[in-house]
């Protein structure tokens, strides 16, 4: 690729078998915005929060949850840029997948081709791995799914999982409060008072993001007002 | 190892064997035909969209290969595309342009516009140097309105308010410049379009079996698949046949009386 000076792996390992580069993109990620998901009985939730550097800037410009498939849905914690670009490569190997096989990608298949991508990136020269962890959620023939996916490549199904700044409060919150048979509603507001928990403010329905996917299959990133409704329920 | 990214592949046909081709075809090698759809396509604009219409036999050479093929071919939710030639050509080169309005929708966040899909046509068929035997008819209803557009193998278009392609495409057009006119109601639209199948249905040897239909508006499209089924197939019946009397011709009538033969014999009834 390119320059033959950096031919080599930026990632290698330390003495003590880390790669260390990984550490740090993991770092990356932990002070990223807070983002988690909730697989429930009929559906998956995922949420994040929106916190923009300034009063000034066009919230609705920002949209940090995106759609792979029309069932499938992805939110992350880290660097955004990094995120734009896993983001597009998925959306085409779903494409790709389909036009092979003429079937919609599952939701595992997908997830582990984004993490192959991912993994690359720790071993081929000249390049860095990315520095986000994703959360992608989905629905297909196998009922709900949440999948986290880590800068080295490795990917983790989640019943409710949390990344970011407040992982590990918002990991213990959600231990408390998970339960196997949770409708998609209940899983919401769950997520919201998750976000809550660790918010630096006060959240309204233009600072956080939802996206959620029922059993119709269809991925969708909830509207201000829909998040609105939501807020009040918990209120 | 070098190079995490896969280099874009260098587009375009790559013309190495066409000389080997070139002289086999010489030497006297018969080249494996290919199906090509022989068809009447078709579409119009409307009042409030666009109709698209097409038949349904796929022939190889003077042998229907398929009496109920799909010939109307999805783009996006908008825009469906008709396609005549070569059945593997326009099947190929839908699917591939639908696949990348896809993710353009997806990076753009917005409904598909029928100028896209005709400019990703017909870069890519006029790369290919009219290889690509691939003869559309495109339309559909976007935020700026309805557009049907022709397409041709060698990527070049036209925009019409009425067009039709293919080896029927004279005997529908016969029908188009003698009955369309602007601001056709939906069902007049249908109509039209059913009658310029038919007609190319019934007049080209190419084109046959049913009717296939596509109504697209802004906001909704009815695919209306086998809209007609003019030449509907007769198999034999597991009920038998009935024949209307006089049918039959009649050689001869013998009358034998069974009544005077019959001996009434006394006895048991059965037993139970």
């Amino acid at each position: 690729m390119g320059d033959s000076q950096y031919s080599f792996s930026l990632t290698t390992f330390s003495p003590s078998g880390k790669l260390v580069q990984i550490e740090h993109a993991l770092t990356a990620v932990g002070s990223g915005q807070t983002s988690l998901g909730i697989k429930a009985a009929n559906g998956v939730v995922i949420a994040t929060e929106k916190k923009l550097p300034s009063i000034l800037v066009d919230e609705t410009s920002v949209q940090k949850i995106q759609t792979l498939t029309p069932n499938i849905g992805v939110v992350y914690s880290g660097m955004g840029p990094d995120f734009r670009v896993l983001v597009r490569k998925s959306r085409k190997q779903a494409q790709q997948y389909y036009r092979l096989y003429k079937e919609t990608i599952p939701v595992t298949q997908l997830v582990r081709e984004t993490a192959a991508v991912m993994q690359e990136f720790t071993q081929s020269g000249g390049v860095r791995p990315f520095g986000v962890s994703l959360l992608i959620a989905g629905y297909d023939d196998n009922g709900p799914q949440l999948y986290q996916v880590d800068p080295s490549g490795s990917y983790f199904s989640w019943k409710a999982s949390a990344m970011g700044k407040n992982v590990s409060n918002a990991k213990t919150f959600l231990e408390k409060r998970y339960t196997e048979d949770m409708e998609l509603d209940d899983a919401i507001h769950t997520a919201i008072l998750t976000l809550k928990e660790g918010y630096e403010g006060q959240i309204s329905s233009n600072n956080i993001e939802i996206g959620v996917i029922r059993s119709d299959r269809e991925f969708k990133v909830l509207s201000p007002a829909e998040i609105k409704d939501f807020l009040e329920e918990v209120e | 190892m070098a190079g995490a990214m896969d280099l874009p592949a260098k587009g375009g046909f790559s013309f190495d064997l066409c000389r080997r081709n070139a002289m086999l075809a010489e030497k006297g090698l018969k080249m494996p035909g290919f199906r090509k759809t022989g068809t009447t396509i078709v579409g119009l604009v409307f009042q409030d969209g666009v109709v698209l219409g097409a038949d349904t036999r796929a022939t190889e050479g003077p042998i229907v290969a398929d009496k109920n093929c799909e010939k109307i071919h999805y783009m996006a939710p908008n825009i469906y595309c008709c396609g005549a030639g070569t059945a593997a050509d326009t099947e190929a080169v839908t699917d591939m342009v639908s696949s990348q309005l896809q993710l353009h929708r997806y990076a753009t966040g917005r409904e598909s516009r029928v100028v896209t899909a005709l400019t990703l046509l017909k870069s890519h068929l006029f790369s290919y140097q009219g290889h690509v035997s691939a003869a559309l008819v495109l339309g559909g209803v976007d935020v700026t309105g309805p557009h049907l557009h022709t397409v041709y193998p060698h990527g070049s278009t036209d925009t019409l308010p009425f067009a039709t392609m293919g080896s029927g495409s004279l005997a529908a057009m016969s029908v188009f410049e003698s009955k369309y006119k602007e601001g056709l109601t939906r069902e007049e639209g249908i109509q039209l379009v059913s009658d310029a199948i038919c007609a190319g249905i019934f007049n080209d040897l190419g084109s046959g079996s049913n009717v296939d239909v596509c109504v697209i508006t802004k906001g909704k499209t009815e695919y209306l698949r086998n809209h007609q089924l003019p030449n509907p197939r007769t198999y034999a019946s597991s009920k038998g046949y009935s024949f209307t009397k006089g049918q039959t011709e009649v050689l001869s009538t013998k009358i034998t009386q069974l009544k005077p033969k019959v001996e009434i014999a006394e006895g048991d009834a059965m037993e139970e």
